[in-house]
């Protein structure tokens, strides 16, 4: 494979130079793209199922969104924060009880049939809403979908839905899967979880098992002149420190979701032909949370919640633990987020005296041994950064008294204590904001849900009051009622703290500077990538 | 007395001892000189060495002193260490004693056990028994000495074959012993030395399967251990490869010193053995 990339290498490099003096690789600057080529991407996880339209989470997306597309992705400057894909236009009914999508004409599925309204149809009633771990909150009120013709799919619903909540759920939970592969026998069984069939500009080709995952240009891809690239190589490297060295040895040519770590980017943003790009994962945003397990009858109390909140020093965490790659954080919604971001809500500076205090009023006085109380605390494995923050808020607890006692697992082990088991106290958790509270945010505080959901609100936390602010939430239908519901949720769950924020992050991608139109929308490292060329 | 001597004439086990009691020293004196949490955030994050006299070695990714978390770190590997070298030992002698006190079927079973165990990497078994029970001080401890008690057990076994037929068991025997007064009476305290021999091999290989359990992330997470510190300092190898190196260089050194002094004390005893 070495000896291929290096005739590449030496072929490409005579229309290099031919184009370079019109096309320098500048970090910013736009330039023609160039058709041919192979990226080589790292790759941290092997999800097993790679179908979106079942496991809607930014590991299957990173390689299956190349494949099976979406009607809308995300965008920084269209209507809506949305461009079109699979749909042209889509249009909500005033009574909230239908949205219609007219669909693009002349796609093909990669087995040569062509797309069509029963596609979209389809995959939206038996798949979203059945089986899907986001569509079934979003789509729990689709009833049927109509499709008058091959162009059109109108989707209805039992009860209003917010067109905005339906709008903003579509670059994350609306891929589009073929009928004819899936209408016989059961879908979670078919072999195209595995190998996906999509309308996307890479079709499936290989998958080796810890080696690679390989896409080959789709030439039927409705995007004129599009894909670009022959070939996405996503290799397998799912030690997080040799992504640096083989991006530096030219091995890869991109690593996205901060497969480089933090600590190394310094010193990779000063290796020549390398460059460090912060963009592209606005739509990604990942929040740093305590979890805590109200059972507790000390965390039952709100002056402890309070207290633990004081005792975080936000900007340590931002600054020591993300390195300055983050934002603190001041609800359950992000700082970054265009839509419903609220800053008026009560904020707990950092103030240990005063987590003292609120600790000796809430009646937990300090033990012989300095201590008030033992927890368990759960860091979730799957990020450096949350088992960083998980032996910083030890130390920040011990600062006021509370003995926290670790407890590391693997990631399914750390599932089950935390969502099925509620064996914890407080855990240390990673929720994904996804563009609007109603998708994967309110599910965090709500009550009611049963036991084993994963990223929901397994702590036994019930505030009536809250529950029926999310409840009309969700069927209210003016835009900007809604926005401001979501506001008041903000302000109510920082007051009450059911979780406690502490910061919000995005990733860094790290490429190599020949690699054009990197992070040109919001959801870059999840988008089709149809437009991603290398210059070089 | 001349056993000494002897032992103090080699240079490697003059070696291994000094390190050794450095590092008992350090494990001693760590809750004295370095009272408190050592994992305690107590300046500025990635200090490098020599820098501030107040935090010789500098600091890590969250500012915990690194000097502090070296010497805490040497309890636990050396508590460890030596526990799960006592408990291997112990399990080998008194599987090994019964099977070749016995005899016949009993020593069948035993040792058909003893090979299922030794057909599985030690370290393998204990990452698996780790990942299932859950990872503290404890269960690290059982678990490498799950692995490591085969090979004690065999030496045991053989020892206490040729112990067996001796003229004072068969007295044991005459006067009306119980058969298991006899084995762990009489048998047992005269098959120990051979099987002792292993414990400095058995310690240092409990050491670094212990850093390696920790460079995993199945250590204790609520104590300092080398391994762990390596593998904090991985993420930041290419800048601050000073994380990584200091402990490592602990941990070579303490396997290097377990090992040298075993080898002083089975060198003495070989001698005398043969002088004898």
């Amino acid at each position: 494979m070495s000896a291929f990339t290096i005739s590449r290498r030496t072929v490409l490099a005579g229309s290099a130079a031919l184009l370079a003096s019109t096309a320098m690789p500048v970090i910013g600057r736009a330039q023609t793209p160039k058709r041919g080529g192979r990226l080589v991407v790292a790759a941290d996880s092997e999800p097993r199922n790679l179908n979106p339209a079942i496991v809607a989470s930014n590991g299957v997306f990173f390689i299956s969104s190349k494949v099976v597309e979406t009607l809308a992705e995300a965008s920084f400057d269209g209507k809506d924060g949305l461009q079109p894909r699979l749909a042209l236009s889509w249009e909500g009914a005033a009574d909230g009880l239908s949205v219609t999508f007219k669909l693009r004409d002349g796609v093909k599925w990669h087995d040569g049939k062509p797309f069509s309204s029963a596609d979209v149809a389809f995959s939206a009633l038996q798949l979203w809403k059945p089986l899907q771990n986001l569509g079934r909150t979003v789509f729990k009120d689709l009833s049927t979908v109509e499709t008058p013709d091959e162009l059109t799919a109108v989707f209805k619903f039992a009860k209003p839905t917010p067109f905005q909540l339906i709008r903003n759920a579509l670059p994350a939970l609306s891929s589009v899967v073929p009928k004819h592969v899936y209408e016989n026998g059961k879908i979670e069984e078919n072999p195209a979880n595995n190998a996906p069939v999509g309308t996307g500009p890479y079709r499936f080709a290989e998958y080796k098992a810890g080696q690679y995952y390989r896409l080959a240009k789709n030439a039927d891809y409705w995007g004129k002149d599009e894909p670009y690239l022959d070939e996405i190589v996503y290799q397998v490297l799912p030690d997080r420190t040799s992504a640096a060295a083989a991006l530096e040895a030219e091995e890869i040519q991109l690593a996205a979701f901060s497969a480089v770590p933090l600590a190394d980017l310094d010193r990779i943003s000063k290796v020549p032909g390398l460059k460090v790009i912060t963009k592209g994962y606005e739509g990604l945003t990942y929040q740093l949370v305590v979890e805590i397990n109200h059972r507790r009858k000390e965390l039952a109390d709100l002056k402890v919640r309070q207290a633990i909140a004081h005792a975080i020093d936000k900007d340590f965490v931002v600054k020591t633990i993300f390195l300055g790659y983050a934002a603190t954080a001041t609800g359950p919604v992000p700082k970054n987020d265009p839509q419903f971001y609220t800053a008026d809500v009560p904020t707990y500076a950092f103030d240990v005296a005063k987590a003292n205090a609120l600790l000796d009023e809430a009646g937990y006085k300090k033990g012989p041994d300095g201590n008030r109380f033992s927890l368990k605390l759960l860091p979730a494995p799957y990020f450096n950064e949350t088992k960083q923050f998980g032996d910083y808020l030890r130390q920040a607890l011990a600062a006021v008294g509370i003995d926290a006692e670790l407890v590391n697992n693997d990631s399914p082990a750390h599932i089950k204590a935390v969502y099925t088991d509620h064996a914890f106290d407080l855990a240390v958790g990673p929720p994904v904001f996804r563009g609007d509270p109603a998708i994967s945010t309110t599910i965090l505080v709500q009550s009611g849900i049963p036991d084993g959901v994963p990223f929901s609100n397994q702590g036994g936390y019930k505030n009536a009051e809250l529950d029926a602010l999310i409840a009309k939430a969700s069927e209210t239908l003016d835009t900007t009622a809604r926005t401001e519901l979501y506001k008041e949720f903000q302000k109510k769950v920082a007051a009450d703290l059911p979780l406690i924020n502490v910061a919000e992050w995005s990733f860094i991608s790290v490429a190599r500077d020949t690699v054009g139109n990197i992070a040109n929308n919001p959801r870059w490292a999840v988008s089709n990538w149809a437009d991603t060329y290398l210059a070089g | 007395m001349s056993r000494l001597h002897r032992f103090l004439r080699s240079p490697e086990a003059i070696a291994g001892t000094a390190i050794l009691a450095l590092l008992f020293a350090m494990a001693l004196t760590a809750p004295l000189l370095f009272p408190g949490d050592p994992q305690a955030i107590a300046g500025p994050a990635l200090l490098p060495p020599f820098q501030d006299w107040s935090l010789p070695l500098g600091t890590d990714r969250l500012g915990r002193d690194v000097l502090a978390e070296l010497f805490h770190g040497a309890r636990t590997s050396l508590a460890v260490g030596l526990s799960a070298a006592g408990a291997a030992l112990l399990i080998g002698a008194v599987v090994g004693t019964l099977a070749g006190f016995a005899g016949g079927l009993i020593d069948e079973v035993l040792m058909r056990i003893t090979d299922a165990f030794q057909t599985v990497p030690g370290f393998l078994l204990a990452l698996a028994f780790v990942s299932i029970v859950g990872p503290s001080l404890g269960v690290v401890v059982a678990a490498i000495a799950l692995g490591a008690w085969t090979g004690p057990a065999r030496v045991a076994r053989a020892e206490v074959l040729s112990i067996r037929e001796r003229d004072y068991v068969a007295g044991a025997r005459v006067i009306g012993m119980h058969p298991l007064e006899i084995a762990f009476r009489e048998v047992l305290p005269n098959a120990l030395p051979p099987v002792l021999a292993l414990s400095s091999v058995i310690v240092a290989a409990a050491i670094l399967t212990e850093a390696a359990l920790s460079f995993l992330g199945l250590g204790d997470p609520n104590r300092v251990t080398w391994g762990a510190m390596i593998a904090e300092g991985r993420a930041v190898l290419r800048t601050t490869p000073f994380l990584s190196i200091i402990p490592g260089i602990a941990l070579v050194l303490t396997v290097l010193g377990v090992y040298l002094a075993g080898e002083g004390v089975v060198e003495t005893t070989a001698v005398r053995r043969s002088l004898s």
